[in-house]
């Protein structure tokens, strides 16, 4: 294990800091990543035994405060309708995501000049276009092509399995003249780059025993490990310290043992994701920054955007075969994507069509929905529901607030004595509108699919999935904290790749725009190495 | 408090009152098809569920300790050994105590009871884990696409 000075260092092995390692390597360069999680064995996953759907309320739950690992830190979220989910390990939230891939439209880089609302991105989807494509080769992206929601785009792998769920909701949107698409997933429906092709268990959201999904430890890092980056894991970094010259030299970090350490580095990447960053960067204070590294513009930990999901459950009188396929991976429809000011809100939503769920998550999520309940009764009630449900997952765009923002607990800490962030959010009037309409549309498409009942679940209180905009790009320092390839304003060798650097949040799943970035990003400072601090 | 202690598996005392009442939270189906969680012993999956909280454990323990003490109050016999309305009317007593039963009970018995291998079965499925083997399932038909790929571009250059 070096301790002398690398030439760049790594916070966080999740889905940018992997791709940002991957893409770095070839300069020979000497780059370290720090993770404070570990390498997960897909041996040991939840699906590999009988109790897989109970790990979910345990050991593999969403919620860093209620897993009980030791990798994790825990997240003051009290203060938000939206409890934030996300995972700790070589892969990051790879290891529990859907896989559900899209990518931004075009739109979502110019919301201020076409809706009037929130702010212009300083790159545009011609930018990301090719990293995009890149993306998907390297996570080994499935779909289709030909959709008219977007630009044309070529994915390696054909579309999963409609399965008789997506082929029933087909139906339901053709019947309502509706757009719907086979959906962008990084899932391997076929033998690819030594993956397995998916067996459609289901069980994506507690990790691919099949190594089918794309999460980003069986993707980018067995490459960039092969090119000779060095992965540390169980370190968890506490502060980074700025040099006499204004510039970061460092890290200081806890080993597995709660040791502290001191790494140094000429160049500093943070990939800790919308909620880790903002923490990291408030609690770096110095001479130099007193309200946090690279906050001059106060602009750390404002503006965050999750995406606020309703979720409508369909209940049908046919079986749907739905535990069968990957979970968040099937169909998924862009018919209020781009604005239409009649519907009274600006900007728009996705419907991301879910897979049904196994028979104790059908009886978990019944006893939410106050549909089965304990006692007599039970069983009439769970078998009118198992297998016979199909769930939408309405993604909202969340507008840009800086009421909305991550700041340090004054009490709450991590293992290692780290202050705990702290989530203060509220969903704006847009939102809610948006939220409202989404609603009554999954609700209309249900019932063309032939939905005799529908549980509508909105907000969604467990999904606080994507974590953006805590940390936004711009061109002006004033208003924005790094520069359109990721270089903070105020500290020229410390770079953002992941969701915090997000302007807006669009209305799909992120994570491929987050890797798009941090390739672009990587690009970017490899063509400018000899300037790369002016 | 149990016998073995906090960290030590739950008392066969203690497991039986727990049965008994995981027996009231998932009975036996009216047909018999189905049998009750206490009767396939889910009470074991709980014990080792809560293991990790050791908080909700001790309410647990608590709750079934408090629980037998009403049901001797109230007929001189322990919970496990009541007709179903003394069950009823003794789990009301306790539910109206401090030392009620934390609500993450129902969710481990859910998931305890319907991952037994003899209740998937009777739901129709293959008592297995879903891997390696995974789910067989159909293509779907793409030609359902026809009237989507001829709508005009959806998309706003910028």
């Amino acid at each position: 294990m070096a301790t002398d000075p690398v030439d760049v260092l790594i916070v966080g092995a999740g889905a940018s800091g992997a791709a940002m390692a991957w893409s770095l390597a070839e300069t020979r360069m000497r780059i370290l990543c720090l993770e404070q999680g570990d390498w997960m064995d897909p041996a040991q996953y939840p699906a590999m035994r009988g109790d897989w759907e109970g790990r979910q309320l345990t050991d593999f739950g969403f919620s860093p405060n209620t897993r009980g690992r030791r990798e994790d830190y825990p997240i003051n979220d009290a203060g938000s309708p939206i409890q934030v989910s996300n995972f700790n390990a070589v892969g990051g939230s790879t290891i529990l995501y859907a896989g559900h891939f899209p990518r931004f439209h075009p739109s979502d880089f110019r919301a201020r000049t076409l809706d009037g609302v929130g702010d212009d991105w300083p790159i545009d989807y011609r930018t990301l276009e090719p990293w995009y494509d890149l993306n998907a080769r390297m996570m080994g992206v499935s779909g289709l092509a030909g959709d008219p929601a977007y630009p044309p785009k070529e994915l390696p792998l054909p579309p999963v399995a409609l399965g008789v769920l997506g082929e029933t909701m087909a139906r339901g949107f053709n019947r309502l003249g509706w757009h719907w698409w086979p959906s962008d997933s990084a899932i391997t429906t076929r033998e690819y780059e030594g993956r397995a092709p998916c067996v459609n268990a289901g069980t994506c959201l507690i990790g691919c025993a099949q190594g089918a999904k794309g999460s980003t430890d069986i993707t980018y890092w067995p490459a960039a490990l092969r090119k000779g980056v060095e992965l540390r894991t169980r370190c968890r970094v506490r502060e980074i310290t700025v040099g006499a010259d204004g510039l970061a030299d460092g890290v200081l970090y806890h080993d597995a043992e709660g040791a502290l350490h001191e790494q140094k580095a000429h160049v500093i990447v943070l990939a800790c994701n919308g909620i880790g960053t903002p923490r990291l960067l408030l609690n770096s204070t110095s001479k130099h920054f007193p309200d946090g590294l690279a906050n001059r513009s106060g602009l750390v930990g404002k503006r965050l955007m999750f995406h606020p999901y309703a979720m409508v459950t369909g209940l049908f009188d046919s079986r749907l075969d739905g535990h069968a396929g990957p979970t968040g991976c099937c169909i998924m429809s862009h018919e209020f994507y781009e604005t239409d000011p009649a519907r009274g809100f600006v900007r728009g939503y996705s419907f991301e069509i879910l897979r049904g769920l196994g028979p104790a998550s059908t009886a978990l999520w019944g006893l939410q929905a106050g549909r089965v309940f304990p006692g007599t009764g039970h069983h009439r009630a769970f078998g009118e529901l198992f297998d016979h449900t199909a769930a939408i997952a309405a993604i909202c765009e969340d507008l840009p607030e800086p009421e909305n923002r991550v700041t340090l607990d004054p009490q709450l800490t991590d293992s290692d004595g780290i202050p705990a962030p702290r989530v203060t959010y509220r969903l704006s009037e847009n939102s809610q509108r948006m939220l409202d309409h989404s609603v009554a549309r999954c609700t209309e498409v249900l019932q063309a699919a032939g939905a005799t009942d529908v549980v509508v679940q909105a907000p969604l209180p467990f999904a606080g999935w994507h974590l953006m905009g805590t940390a936004r790009m711009g061109t002006d320092p004033e208003t924005s904290v790094v520069n359109p390839w990721g270089r903070c304003h105020d500290v020229k060798n410390l770079f953002i790749v992941d969701g915090s650097i997000f302007v807006t949040a669009a209305a799909v799943n992120p994570t491929n725009t987050i890797q798009a970035l941090a390739l672009h990003v990587a690009d970017t400072m490899k063509k400018n190495l000899a300037t790369l601090f002016d | 408090m149990s016998a073995e202690g906090n960290s030590g598996e739950l008392s066969r005392d203690e497991r039986r009152t727990l049965d008994a009442v995981l027996d009231e939270i998932i009975p036996p189906s009216a047909d018999g098809r189905l049998p009750g969680a206490g009767q396939l012993g889910v009470s074991g999956y709980v014990d080792g569920a809560v293991r990790a909280m050791p908080a909700v454990r001790e309410m647990i323990v608590q709750s079934v300790a408090a629980l037998d003490e009403i049901a001797v109050r109230r007929t001189g016999r322990r919970f496990a050994t009541l007709e179903p309305p003394d069950r009823i009317a003794a789990l009301d007593d306790l539910a109206a105590s401090e030392h009620a039963f934390p609500p993450v009970l129902v969710l481990h018995a859910y998931a305890g009871y319907y991952q037994e291998p003899a209740v998937l079965a009777a739901l129709g499925l293959e008592p297995r884990p879903p891997h390696p083997a995974g789910y067989a399932t159909i293509e779907g038909d793409l030609t359902l696409l026809e009237p989507v790929r001829r709508r005009a571009r959806m998309y706003r250059d910028a």
